[in-house]
């Protein structure tokens, strides 16, 4: 954790007449892992989607990596080093575990058929599915699904992961399968930033924990201070119904 | 995944029922094969009139082969541009290609084609006149070239709100995967959503070849000597209404049938490969 690798200057943004981010600021260091809590409807999604343009935002700035988000060569740039794993998977359907793997290696990276196949085998090796690796999406289970999307992202080495809810969709007997491979990623000194209410990761893995409401970092702090000793009424609340305490 | 979850049915079906052109596993193959035996049958009973009307309609089969295929192939990459301009985001781009779509799809075919075949080459020779230019002024149309051209036209408009649709019905996270992956907007459209697309509009594309080969028909009456026209010349000639229209429509029947079939199969096939 030594140089910022995001720098989030006063970013604003709406959808029509609702104002999703108002002036938001956050360094993220590199190695970090971040977690973002908030009640529905506060941007948390929308700030991690801003990170690699998915949303467009109004005002202010984002430098990933040293790279800005303004032209569209430098926005593909950053999605080149942003790893992103969504909610409902959005695993290629006409594409087998392999092809899934494969594709953004040889399309983006231009890499040799043969260095993205290595490659593919040796992330689903790491995310536990190898003998999945001929099957298609809808063959899978949701857990499983969302291990090869994470090793779908890692594929590209890329130097920041963004995840988002990961675990919402799924049933909760799979949702350990896939915490289980995002905190090995944290021990190897990813950087990431986290979406998710599952408490026992911001505990275990998270460096920060950042709560959002309307549009706003409300608080952010350690997991051990945050969980045990918030400042905000407003935090104290939140944690008090989703902790079930 | 609800979409993932409603396809897992039809791709364990697939896997029963294989891909092969195989008449155990589409009996539908009898009913070609049935037709082709009635015009067999009528030829070798009453080869007058009936082997004189296949023989006389032969190169008008030809003709009706050719135009429809050729506009078919034609058609679907204008309805590819077609459908992609309709989800354009640049202004100028969407609206021409929907004014192209709702102009076209509110003429008729028929009006279409005269319009195509009477009116094109002499505004053409208008232009010549305007310009002093001699080819433009001699220019005379080919019926069968304008025939394709009318009906790539026509059928280019539908087929872009078949396109246009298939992609729209293909999940925003798709896209959004593949641009986060940093897969520029038509790396995403020819690798990830196209593919997937292309086997939703499997289906209406067959119905679309089908109906472009009956109304291929329409081109008799532009000069162009397909099936249609062909029995028209036998029976002002012959006199004999019920024998010409009955063999007309068999061929006819003959052809759509068999597409159909060949439609039938490769929409098995695509499943397959799922």
């Amino acid at each position: 954790m030594t140089e910022p690798i995001i720098e989030i200057t006063n970013v604003h943004k709406r959808f029509g007449h609702v104002e999703a981010l108002k002036g938001v600021d956050l360094t993220v260091m590199e190695g970090e892992v971040i977690v973002i809590i908030g009640p529905s409807g506060s941007g948390k999604s929308t700030l991690l989607r801003c990170i690699n343009r998915l949303e467009e935002y109004e005002k202010g700035s984002i430098v990933v990596d040293g790279i800005p988000l303004d032209t569209n060569q430098n926005i593909n740039a950053v999605r080149r080093e942003v790893g992103m794993v969504f909610q409902s998977f959005n695993l290629f359907a006409h594409l087998t575990v392999m092809q899934n793997l494969m594709l953004a290696q040889t399309t983006v990276r231009k890499r040799s058929k043969e260095e993205a196949e290595k490659n593919a085998k040796e992330l689903l090796e790491k995310v536990g599915i190898p003998e999945k690796a001929q099957s298609y999406p809808s063959q899978l289970s949701g857990g499983q699904q969302q291990r090869v999307a994470i090793a779908r992202a890692l594929a590209m080495n890329p130097r920041v992961m963004l995840f988002d809810e990961p675990t919402s969709a799924l049933d909760p007997e799979m949702i350990k399968e896939v915490l289980d491979v995002m905190a090995a990623l944290a021990k190897e000194g990813m950087t990431m930033l986290v979406v998710s209410h599952e408490m026992g990761f911001a505990r275990a893995a998270a460096h920060r924990v950042i709560f959002m409401d309307e549009g706003q970092i409300v608080e952010e702090a350690p997991p051990d201070v945050f969980f045990v000793n918030p400042t905000q009424e407003r935090t104290r609340l939140f944690l008090s119904k989703i902790l079930h305490l | 995944m609800e979409q993932q979850e409603k396809n897992a049915p039809d791709r364990e079906l697939s896997f029963v029922t294989g891909g092969e052109v195989n008449i155990r596993q589409d009996p539908w193959w009898w009913l070609v094969i049935a037709v082709i035996a009635i015009i067999v049958l009528l030829v070798m009973v009453a080869p007058v009139p009936f082997k004189e009307i296949v023989v006389f309609a032969r190169s008008g089969i030809l003709v009706t082969v050719l135009v429809t295929v050729s506009s078919y192939f034609l058609m679907l990459i204008l309805g590819l541009f077609g459908g992609l301009g309709r989800l354009s985001k640049n202004k100028l781009i969407f609206g021409i290609s929907s004014l192209y779509v709702e102009i076209v799809r509110g003429i008729p075919l028929l009006v279409q084609l005269i319009a195509w075949y009477f009116a094109s080459p002499v505004a053409i020779q208008k232009i010549g006149v305007w310009l002093n230019f001699a080819p433009l002024i001699e220019y005379r149309a080919n019926p069968i070239l304008t025939a394709i051209i009318a009906i790539t036209v026509c059928y280019g408009a539908y087929m872009s709100e078949i396109v246009r649709s298939g992609i729209q019905s293909i999940p925003k996270g798709q896209m959004e995967a593949a641009r986060s992956l940093g897969m520029s907007h038509f790396q995403a459209m020819r690798y990830v959503v196209l593919p997937q697309a292309f086997r939703v509009i499997l289906p209406p594309m067959g119905n679309e070849f089908i109906a472009l080969l009956k109304d291929s028909s329409l081109v008799s009456v532009v000069a162009v000597a397909d099936i249609t026209r062909k029995g028209r010349e036998f029976m002002s000639a012959h006199f004999n209404p019920i024998e010409t229209w009955l063999m007309v429509a068999l061929l006819y029947l003959v052809l759509t049938l068999f597409a159909a079939r060949i439609v039938s199969y490769i929409e098995k096939r695509s499943r397959h490969d799922r």
